[in-house]
């Protein structure tokens, strides 16, 4: 949209793409100009821009002494850190012994999840009965039940991925039930017009329909599993990324620490655009 | 009667007396695939009191012409003037009613029809006495109190009528309302806002692509061609007044809506032709 | 428009009459209590037989004790206290800049543009991680527990309030602009109650996280508040008196969890 004279938007997304109307007249009629190459890549600069100065201005500030450099390590220590990090700390080991514990929980709430969503579906009277108690379970804190998990299965990679199963499991149950519970029911009744058996029902009209909404669900809870696992392997000092930082930390080796603090986010953003971009290869309408 | 029209000018009213006056307005959008006119150098009055239906094809054009008039749309060429005044911005004698859900959600139907008095500072008592005199002329008195969540479409659609007709404005401007209801709900509707118009002498501008709807309701109808809109012809209605639904079943009606079915046919063709190839092109 | 519909849809509209649907509640009622009651005798069983080693299922009076004991000693609220502290200043502070960001976000789409993303991807990392840096920067008592919640709070409550602002209907910014609202009255009657539920429910999942953040940061290293008492049991091994504890926790959660609910009047509409 052309500069607008107001404060305030019209309502539409980041884009500015509007949504189309009711009959795609009004869509095609208000027809918005689809942000042009300018209007991404000088706000994207801006953004990126501001880091860099405010990350320079960190630097400076620490070496004209206006900022504590043994509070904050200057963010050229950091950098180069990296390379130590990377080389000295077994990365590579490390980001094997997360992500094998983040793909086992995954593994299992995507199973134990469909499955219980798929049961709950089933049986009303149970989905009646439980679904508020998931959806509850879904923004517990249940992270906080490490100290038991710890008694239970001991300071093991048992304890990390039980927790981050715990975490995953609620959104996948829930979005299996949605998905299911979505199907329109016009073509369940072009099932029935066509005689389909009550399995054919199930495999050839009500999976493929909730497939979507079932895959939004597991990545959901692949993302919670990840926090979960990379979280309590720092909490209990034990596994693979999270415990770097504790590690680094406890040895206060500012700049590692922080470098691989950074390590972290980066591998966790990737994870979260990797499942994005599965999920939208997925749905392509969407 | 019909008057023979290619040109751009409509004949009457004379601009002096009009209430409202479009004078060579044109818009035109910039998009990936190039320039678009979605109206062309469009002229037309409209009397204090008179009802004017703008009717096209889908995609003509006429929603924009609906927001440039109601003052949404900051740039365009051509003029428009309200009782001499020429707008810049939403006209404060002009009222919308949108073809969208535009009730607010969190406002009782008392509330919101009892919006534009708030908004204009009127005292809580006496603002929702007024409103309660419009929510009445649509009808839908005893639902003072609910919400919008709990009205069907149709009731919906009546609380954001009321809710314009509160703010009193003195012309009134109509994009497709009755869009998303049934025909019956339509005809019925339709009847109401007859009865409203002719109570209130109220000037009235709707825009429809339902030709049954505009012969039903309108004393002049604007019929505007295919992209880029233009004014293809104006016709006079002559049905007599007051009309209720049970005009629709005339003899003269059925001519008039043959009438302007076959200008409109040629319009919507060209419309469907047009999004046929683009589509192809699209390799859709 | 009676042609379309879910199975849930049509279910609903199938509803049976009213006297079977209050059969139908109090059947899901009588489940959930058998539910709840097979879940405590199998504990009972489990902890009578021995089975598991050591102490970590309690016999179910021995929890209640220790929560009994837990309740009546003032030290428990004093602790109790603190953490809510540290939550309710961490939320503020999160939540209100998160609330200014949010609305600068959602307003500016440049700015979206430019910073939305950094939020958006930052978001589902585990905050905890940045303890030692609160640590450093807070010092190790009140400072880095409030630091924690409120980095946890503010990117769930920045990233609601921006897109609750562009959900808005687009219909009911044009209706305010007919009718020639000024800025201030688009703000307050239109803006604020079109994204009041958007921003309810990210204040909701802020509380989560803060509780979270915090929590997790008084285990780690406190002398104070629920998070400490947890740890502490876990190290002398009072398993009981960690049941207590993680009890009073959750209904602590789901308590303020339906606080906000209620305040933010999400449950009516």
């Amino acid at each position: 949209m052309r500069a607008s004279t107001s404060f305030f938007p019209c309502g539409k997304d980041v884009d500015g793409r509007d949504e189309p109307g009711h009959d795609g007249v009004v869509g095609r009629e208000n027809h918005m100009t689809p942000p042009s190459l300018r209007d991404r890549v000088v706000p994207a600069a801006l953004g990126l821009g501001t880091i860099v100065v405010a990350i320079l201005a960190v630097e400076i500030l620490i070496r004209a002494g206006w900022i504590n450099g043994f509070i904050v390590p200057l963010p050229s220590d950091v950098a180069m850190s990296f390379g130590k990090v990377i080389a000295e700390e077994n990365i590579l080991g490390r980001f094997r012994a997360t992500f094998l514990e983040a793909f086992a929980a995954g593994a299992m709430i995507t199973v134990v999840g469909v499955l219980l969503g798929l049961l709950l579906y089933r049986v009303a009277l149970l989905r009646a009965a439980t679904e508020t108690w998931v959806a509850a379970l879904a923004s517990a804190p249940t992270v906080l039940l490490y100290p038991l998990f710890l008694v239970i299965f001991g300071r093991s990679a048992s304890t990390i991925i039980m927790m981050g199963f715990v975490a995953g499991l609620p959104p996948v149950i829930l979005k299996t039930v949605e998905g299911l519970a979505g199907t329109r029911a016009v073509l369940i009744n072009v099932g029935r017009s066509l005689k389909l058996t009550p399995t054919q029902q199930f495999v050839k009209i009500l999976l493929p329909s909730a497939l979507p909404t079932i895959f939004v669900g597991i990545r959901l809870g692949l993302i919670f599993t990840l926090i979960n696992v990379v979280g309590v392997e720092f909490l209990i000092n034990f596994g693979g990324l999270g415990q770097l930082i504790n590690d680094l930390f406890e040895r206060y080796e500012l700049s590692e620490t922080y470098a691989a603090i950074c390590f972290v986010i980066l591998v966790s953003v990737l994870f979260f655009v990797i499942t994005e971009w599965i999920e939208r290869w997925l749905r392509p309408a969407q | 009667m019909v008057t023979a029209a290619t040109n751009l000018r409509a004949e009457a009213p004379r601009p002096a007396d009009a209430i409202l006056v479009v004078d060579d307005v044109s818009k035109r959008f910039d998009t990936p695939e190039g320039p678009i006119v979605a109206v062309d150098r469009m002229s037309f009055n409209v009397a204090p009191g008179e009802f004017l239906a703008v009717i096209g094809p889908s995609g003509c054009g006429k929603s924009t012409l609906f927001n440039i008039i109601g003052g949404l749309v900051e740039a365009y060429e051509g003029r428009i003037t309200v009782a001499g005044e020429t707008i810049a911005g939403p006209h404060a004698a002009i009222g919308m009613v949108f073809q969208e859900e535009s009730t607010f959600p969190w406002r009782s139907v008392l509330e919101n029809v009892a919006f534009p008095l708030e908004v204009a500072g009127v005292a809580k008592a006496e603002r929702h006495d007024r409103a309660r005199h419009f929510i009445k002329m649509v009808g839908l008195d005893g639902f003072e109190k609910r919400y919008p969540a709990e009205l069907s479409g149709g009731m919906r659609q009546r609380v954001s009528m009321a809710r314009t007709l509160a703010s009193q404005p003195k012309i009134l401007l109509m994009d497709e309302p009755f869009a998303a209801l049934d025909e019956q709900t339509r005809l019925l509707l339709g009847d109401k806002v007859l009865q409203i118009q002719q109570q209130l002498k109220q000037t009235t501008l709707l825009i429809t692509h339902n030709i049954t709807e505009a012969v039903q309701l309108a004393d002049r109808i604007l019929v505007m061609t295919y992209r880029p809109g233009k004014l293809k012809r104006m016709v006079d209605i002559t049905l007599p007044r007051p009309r209720s639904s049970e005009i629709v079943s005339s003899e003269a009606f059925g001519r008039y809506v043959a009438q302007i079915w076959s200008d409109l046919r040629e319009e919507a063709s060209r419309g469907m032709l047009d999004d046929e190839t683009h589509l192809r092109a699209s390799g859709g | 428009m009676a042609a379309t519909g879910t199975v849930s849809d049509r279910a609903a509209r199938a509803a049976p009459p009213r006297g079977r649907l209050a059969q139908g509640g109090t059947r899901v009622t009588l489940l959930r209590l058998a539910i709840i009651a097979m879940v405590l005798i199998t504990w009972e069983a489990l902890a009578y037989s021995g089975l598991l080693y050591r102490d970590v299922v309690p016999r179910l009076e021995v929890i209640a004790a220790a929560l009994w004991t837990l309740l009546i000693a003032p030290d428990t609220w004093r602790h109790l206290g603190v953490t809510g502290y540290e939550i309710a200043v961490g939320l503020l502070i999160g939540g209100v800049s998160g609330l200014l960001v949010g609305l600068l976000l959602g307003a500016n789409r440049a700015l979206a543009r430019a910073y939305e993303a950094y939020l958006y991807y930052l978001g589902p990392t585990p905050k905890i991680i940045f303890f030692p840096v609160m640590i450093m920067w807070f010092g190790v008592g009140f400072g880095s527990k409030i630091a924690m919640a409120a980095i946890s709070c503010f990117f769930p409550i920045a990233l609601s309030t921006a897109s609750g602002m562009r959900q808005i209907d687009k219909v009911l910014i044009r209706v305010g602009k007919s009718f020639r609202l000024n800025a201030w009255q688009m703000t307050t009657k239109i803006y604020l109650p079109a994204m009041r539920a958007p921003v309810v429910n990210g204040i909701r999942l802020g509380l989560g996280v803060a509780l979270i953040g915090a929590l997790l940061a008084e285990t780690r290293l406190s002398s104070q508040g629920v998070g400490y008492l947890i740890i502490q049991a876990y190290s002398v091994f009072d398993m009981p008196r960690m049941y207590a504890m993680l009890i009073i926790l959750f209904v602590f959660a789901i308590g303020a969890n339906a606080l906000i609910t209620k305040l933010g009047g999400l449950h009516r509409s």
